[in-house]
């Protein structure tokens, strides 16, 4: 009788247990070794991820990251009436430009100590300033606004997307709008901005909205030039 | 007391379509006009100081029309333009007194006509003259003088302050008083001036001011304000009466110019300097390498396990 051949396979399991052992079993017996790979292989984890969030840092192409896209613009709520250029308009409380999605109220602004322009405490709020003339009111009119916050796109994001011919509702205190028709968009150097051009007087009613662009100076944490869109009442 | 002008009127260069009896009719009114007598036109010598830097560069200059002669009837006032011999536009029932809106035109030549309110367009003139409109720059065209001795004036209207204050200049379109004074405040603003003449330009300080006009017999007061960085023309003219003045806001701007550009910006968006992938890519390599060499090691453990047996 012939008995069951458990041993040949007893004594062959051992033989295949040594020259395929699990990987756990390496990694018992050499734990320094393995600790020194699952190391590497972390990095290596760790430097994809972040080569992967710096790739996908926000801010560029301009036009996806807009904070309010055109199709959410609510039409037909600026409701223009044919207005003639006054000496005297009421304040302007509100601005929307549908064509770069900008609604935004308005607050006023003053000189800074340094004679500076000053600008809206808040990225996402444009403001008018008030040693200019009133929206609709014969003379340059002016509205600044910021391109952006610390970490996200501020009111005038897309302010450098204007074109010629693009409207501008200015809403004023008593309902109505004054109306704006873009006739240029400039990029100007800071240290060469032309001052007597944006501020100084016209005989029209004329309005200027400014915000930041160019290249952005990381020592000193200035963009280096002005975005300036130059606009004209429609009558 | 009314210190302003009737309403603004709208006035703006339209191109007419070619063809047709319209365009027949316009053309033979343009070589009527340019066969017409030039009159000489007010000094339009352009002075690069009194230009509005924000027209420079796109070729365009402002004109805006005044019906300034006392005894003249209502007129029609027709502008054609030089370098668009289609581009043609009529101002209708002009009365004394009355300052159209200033227009944008494109720079170049252009021609004024004059004709009685109602007058066909092919009808001769009443006046003419040409003038030039040049970049930045802004015109009043007016009519002067007296009926009898009509002409055609293009003032060059000033586009700059010094630095808070605000500018002032008087015209004097009164035939009833052939000599007027014209004081605000304590400054004088026009002494003694003749009909139909202009003063240049002054300098003046912002406030509210009472305006005192004075002939020979009639005078007249009234308040203007005036604001920093804004430009003025007071214009004395015949009333009922007697005297009165009109106050016309030529230009304005921002009565303190802010310093430099706008800080409008915190960098947020800015594709400038993004963070250098230098040391990531450093790390993957060295990540890479270790993880590596452990997997060499272990393999060669194997294998001495292996030889072991």
């Amino acid at each position: 009788m012939r008995a069951a051949p458990p041993a040949p396979a007893a004594s062959a399991e051992p033989g295949r247990h040594a020259r395929h052992s699990p990987p756990w079993r390496q990694v018992a017996r050499r734990p320094l070794t393995a600790a020194v790979l699952l190391g590497g292989v972390l990095t290596m984890a760790i430097a994809v991820a972040g080569l992967l969030v710096l790739t996908g840092r926000p801010g560029h192409p301009p036009g996806t990251a807009s904070a309010t896209p055109d199709g959410l613009m609510p039409l037909g709520t600026p409701a223009p009436l044919p207005k003639l250029a006054t000496r005297t308009a009421p304040l302007p409380v509100a601005l929307q430009i549908p064509a770069i999605g900008v609604r935004t109220r308005l607050t006023r602004l003053g000189l800074t100590r340094q004679g500076t322009l000053q600008v809206p405490s808040s990225p996402s709020v444009a403001g008018w300033y008030t040693g200019s003339p009133r929206p609709g009111e014969i003379g340059s009119s002016i509205i600044a606004g910021h391109i952006d916050s610390y970490r996200s796109p501020g009111v005038f994001y897309r302010l450098r997307e204007l074109r010629p011919g693009n409207q501008i509702y200015v809403r004023q205190a008593d309902g109505r709008y004054a109306v704006f028709r873009v006739t240029a968009v400039h990029q100007y150097p800071k240290a060469h901005f032309p001052a007597a051009a944006v501020y100084g007087p016209v005989p029209d009613a004329e309005l200027h909205l400014i915000t930041c662009g160019g290249t952005y100076d990381y020592a000193t944490h200035n963009y280096l030039s002005n975005i300036v869109v130059d606009s004209t009442e429609v009558r | 007391m009314t210190l302003r002008l009737n309403a603004p009127r709208r006035w703006r260069l339209r191109r007419h379509g070619s063809g047709g009896k319209g365009a027949g009719r316009r053309s033979a009114g343009l070589a009527m006009l340019l066969g017409a007598a030039t009159l000489s036109l007010g000094t339009l010598a352009g002075t690069a100081a009194t230009a509005s830097a924000s027209s420079m560069s796109s070729g365009m200059g402002w004109v805006r029309c005044a019906h300034l002669s006392p005894n003249t009837a209502p007129v029609d006032i027709y502008m054609y333009s030089f370098g668009d011999p289609m581009a043609m536009d009529v101002l209708r029932h002009v009365p004394y007194g009355e300052v159209g809106m200033y227009m944008k035109m494109p720079t170049g030549q252009y021609s004024v006509a004059i004709r009685p309110a109602g007058a066909p367009a092919s009808t001769t003139p009443v006046i003419s003259a040409n003038f030039m409109v040049r970049a930045g720059q802004a015109y009043t065209v007016a009519a002067m003088g007296p009926a009898g001795g009509l002409r055609l004036q293009a003032l060059n209207d000033r586009l700059t302050t010094p630095h808070g204050t605000s500018m002032v200049r008087v015209i004097q379109a009164s035939l009833k008083e052939h000599h007027v004074t014209v004081r605000t405040g304590s400054e004088t603003l026009a002494s003694n001036l003749a009909f139909a003449s202009v003063t240049p330009y002054g300098a003046d300080k912002p406030g509210r001011w009472m305006v005192h006009a004075a002939g020979d017999s009639a005078t007249w007061s009234g308040k203007v304000k005036l604001t920093a960085g804004s430009i003025h023309t007071l214009v004395v003219l015949d009333s009922s009466s007697g005297l009165k003045v009109a106050d016309l806001l030529d230009a304005a701007g921002s009565g303190m110019m802010p310093h430099g550009g706008v800080a409008t910006g915190l960098g947020g968006t800015a594709p400038g300097r993004a963070p250098s992938p230098l040391p990531l890519l450093a790390g993957l390599a060295g990540g890479l390498l270790v993880a590596a060499s452990a997997a060499i090691r272990l393999r060669r453990s194997r294998a001495v396990a292996r030889h072991a047996r």
